[in-house]
């Protein structure tokens, strides 16, 4: 009886044990200021959480790293901190239910994942978002046979694929329960809803517009189909980083305005050394952090006490990945069209675009 | 099989006055001319009524129609430019190409050791050479469809080799007194050395081999320059992380049957508690624990967490399996080996252990297998990528947007390959050691 008493103690101790090994850093940690930049120059590597799925934005093909729109800006980032674009590793969050927690606890340095911007991921998850990288919304597809120009006309009770289980199924509901029309839904993964549409079982194809795009342009006949410039959701996809780590956050932020900036001043990949050797006029000369005409560098203060960013960091990453038409156009530019869509520049032509296009793309002054 | 036809209906008999000698039915039946018997065989079995006429009819459409859908999918429906474009992502994924040799040479030793541990203790039957030619074939069709480099041809053949190579060096161990190999017959003729030394030093040595073989694979694949742990991908992560499972496994599950079987009570609770603690959660609980826990406890590389969560995981199941071939074994074991004054710890190994292992294996091999297709999880809850999660980074390549089915029926073929030859190699274990005889 003796035994078994002593036998119960020692377990009710190892459980304690164990309970005070894994809540050990809990409670007052999370308020703690963090220093990721140090981490990762003493890491000498970035670690990017993307995805490795998603033609356009983040797939791995062979061998090499994976390649995308969010890739670049992970190479953007890497060239910023440490000099050199290839210093990153890619940690694989294809599947998206652990990429709050991998960033938590700091597995990864930033996120950087097609990951919706929103305010209670923002406010509940202690994730801190940085600069938009691209504006995207849930989007409809239809047959081209079908005169639907909006979700408007739809009042015959279309039938509508849609992937089960998402925020874009929710969207939907509530979009037609707004507009008080009936729809039959044809649900699945996304693999069978673009099957459906292509097969012609639904009539209308719900998704990101971006994802839309796409697909339908990689079908042999995307002529059969139409995508509606009607968004119904916003779906702003921007990098991540931990809350309390302000100027690990400032580097992410500015990192992406940077690269707006620099389309918006003319920078590119091939005359940024050009550029910088001689700035045409102080906004340039700042951006890059060179002298304008014999003044004085102006230093930004990037970085934190313990490790400082120079100001010439916007020169590497342009130099490593060019600005934010040239990332574009090199990865999701021939399936997006960039033009008149939220993704252009704010100072773009808008003459061309139909009634309320255009880009909303706005670079913040550096100086 | 089917039942034995029914003799023919018997010879004339034959005349009284010549003495002839009567054959048994069976061996009439054997003496019939063989087109005969194969009528006979069909009639009995398979059209001697309408009905079964009818079901023979309608079974044989089905099956034709099965393998005529399969033939058409497999060889004209199907594109499998997905799994021929994306073989080395599939395959090593992020692993290096200029450092693929590592790769071979560990496959090289590890069918070179599979031939001589079959050699050694077992031979080939016809189905294991069977086996043996349509997954090498599988493997041939897989690099010549859409032209692999000669090198990895010529790598894969030199595989084969020494698979064969192994084979028959392991046959010349002799096998004991009694049974001898032909080559080893004629080594051992005259006294030339002691066959029961000599055995037993083979045994020994390779045994040792066979145990220290996944350290050795992964100095080869990662030591002296090799790849990154994190270049660790594909299919080859999956047969990198099942060993280690199922060796770790076992080795851990060991003491805690014999711990969990103990009298004294402190132990034996100790084990149970651990036990059942692990398998009260499913295995994507523990790989959270891996991926959040163990990294604040422990912290190291995520693989390395990976690689003690399976084998703890594992362990768990089949310390039952093997507290239940303790329990098979009848007292008068545990009572022969004190008396005749063995300690306790020699009875069990040299008397308990053999026997309840072997009583274990059909189940222990059951959860390795289990194991083995678990690793498929790997992809979806931690960031490493396996065969599955490199399947889903093929399949979203846009010029592959249909090909999804391929895909993943490639990937099942490919988990199925591998468990097929766990479950042929443990019935050759389990025939050898006499399993279900005994």
């Amino acid at each position: 009886m003796s035994r078994r008493i002593v036998a119960v103690i020692l377990l009710a101790l190892l459980g304690l044990a164990l309970f005070a090994a894994c809540s050990g850093d809990g409670g007052d940690g999370a308020a703690q200021r963090e220093d990721t930049l140090a981490d990762i120059v003493a890491r000498d590597e970035l670690n990017c959480g993307v995805k490795q799925t998603q033609a356009l934005f983040g797939l791995k093909v062979g061998e090499n790293d994976p390649e995308g729109f969010d890739i670049e800006f992970c190479k953007a980032i890497a060239a910023a901190v440490l000099g050199d674009a290839d210093k990153v590793n890619y940690v694989d969050v294809s599947d998206g239910s652990t990429r709050f927690s991998l960033l938590a606890s700091k597995q990864i340095d930033v996120l950087i994942r097609t990951t919706t911007l929103t305010s209670s991921r923002d406010a509940d998850l202690h994730v801190d978002f940085a600069q938009t990288t691209f504006y995207t919304g849930q989007a409809f597809a239809v047959q081209a046979d079908l005169p639907y120009m909006s979700s408007a006309d739809m009042s015959d009770n279309p039938t509508i694929c849609v992937q089960s289980g998402t925020t874009t199924e929710q969207n939907l509901s509530d979009h037609f329960l707004e507009l008080g029309y009936t729809f039959e839904v044809l649900g699945g993964t996304d693999a069978e809803t673009l099957d459906a549409f292509v097969s012609g079982r639904c009539d209308v194809w719900t998704a990101d517009q971006s994802n839309l795009a796409s697909s339908i342009s990689n079908l042999p006949n995307p002529q059969d189909f139409r995508i509606l410039s009607q968004l119904i959701s916003k779906e702003p996809l921007a990098p991540g980083v931990r809350d309390y780590d302000t100027d690990w956050k400032d580097l992410v932020n500015w990192v992406v305005h940077g690269v707006i900036a620099a389309e918006e001043a003319g920078v590119t990949q091939g005359n940024v050394a050009a550029m910088a050797e001689d700035p045409p006029n102080a906004q340039v000369a700042r951006l890059l952090g060179v002298p304008f005409r014999g003044g004085e560098v102006a230093d930004h203060g990037f970085g934190s006490e313990s490790t400082p960013i120079d100001p010439q960091f916007i020169q590497r990453v342009i130099a490593a990945v060019g600005n934010y038409a040239e990332i574009y156009d090199r990865t999701v530019g021939d399936a997006v069209p960039r033009a008149c869509s939220l993704n252009a520049l704010w100072s773009e032509d808008k003459r061309d675009c139909p009634a309320g296009g255009g880009g909303i793309l706005y670079a913040l002054p550096y100086r | 099989m089917a039942e034995m036809p029914p003799a023919p209906p018997p010879p004339e008999p034959a005349p009284p006055a010549q003495r002839k000698i009567v054959l048994p039915p069976h061996r009439v039946r054997a003496a019939r001319p063989r087109s005969q018997r194969i009528r006979d065989w069909a009639h009995y079995n398979l059209f001697h009524s309408r009905g079964a006429t009818a079901l023979t009819l309608v079974g044989l459409g089905l099956a034709g129609l099965i393998l005529a859908g399969v033939v058409w999918f497999v060889f004209f429906e199907a594109d499998w430019g997905v799994v021929t474009a994306n073989r080395w992502l599939l395959f090593a994924g992020s692993f290096p190409h200029e450092k693929a040799w590592r790769l071979w040479v560990s496959l090289i030793f590890t069918l070179l050791l599979i031939g001589s541990a079959y050699g050694v203790w077992a031979s080939f039957g016809r189905r294991d050479l069977l086996f043996i030619g349509l997954a090498g074939a599988f493997v041939i069709f897989l690099m010549a469809h859409g032209g692999a480099s000669a090198e990895s041809s010529l790598w894969f053949l030199i595989g084969v080799i020494c698979l064969f190579a192994g084979y028959l060096v392991g046959q010349i161990v002799p096998r004991g007194n009694d049974e001898q190999t032909p080559i080893g017959a004629m080594l051992f003729r005259n006294g030339f050395s002691d066959p029961r030394r000599v055995r037993t030093l083979a045994t020994r040595s390779l045994g040792a081999v066979m145990a220290l073989s996944l350290p050795i694979i992964l100095i080869i694949l990662l030591a002296f320059g090799g790849a990154r742990t994190r270049e660790l991908d594909g299919f080859v992560l999956n047969l990198l992380l099942a060993p280690v499972g199922i060796v770790g496994g076992i080795v851990l599950a060991i003491p805690l049957a014999v711990g969990r079987a103990s009298s004294l009570r402190l132990v034996s609770w100790l084990c149970t508690a651990f036990i059942e603690m692990v398998r009260g959660a499913p295995l994507i609980g523990w790989l959270f624990v891996a991926l959040f826990i163990l990294d604040d406890v422990i912290g190291g590389e995520l693989l390395l967490r990976t690689m003690i969560t399976l084998a703890v995981f594992t362990s768990c199941y089949m310390a039952e399996y093997i507290r239940g071939g303790l329990q098979a074994l009848p007292r008068g074991q545990y009572e022969a080996a004190q008396a005749v004054g063995l300690p306790r710890w020699r009875a069990m190994q040299l008397i308990i252990l053999p026997q309840a292992l072997r009583i274990s294996i059909p189940p222990l091999v059951g959860q390795a297998i289990a194991l083995w297709k678990d690793t498929a999880l790997i992809s979806v809850i931690l960031p490493l990528r396996e065969l599955v999660g490199n399947g889903r980074s093929a399949i979203g390549q846009v010029e592959f947007i249909d090909s999804r089915i391929e895909a993943f029926i490639f990937i099942a073929v490919a988990f199925w390959v591998i468990a097929f030859m766990m479950s042929r190699i443990s019935q050759r274990v389990e025939r050898t050691l006499g399993v279900g005889e005994r």
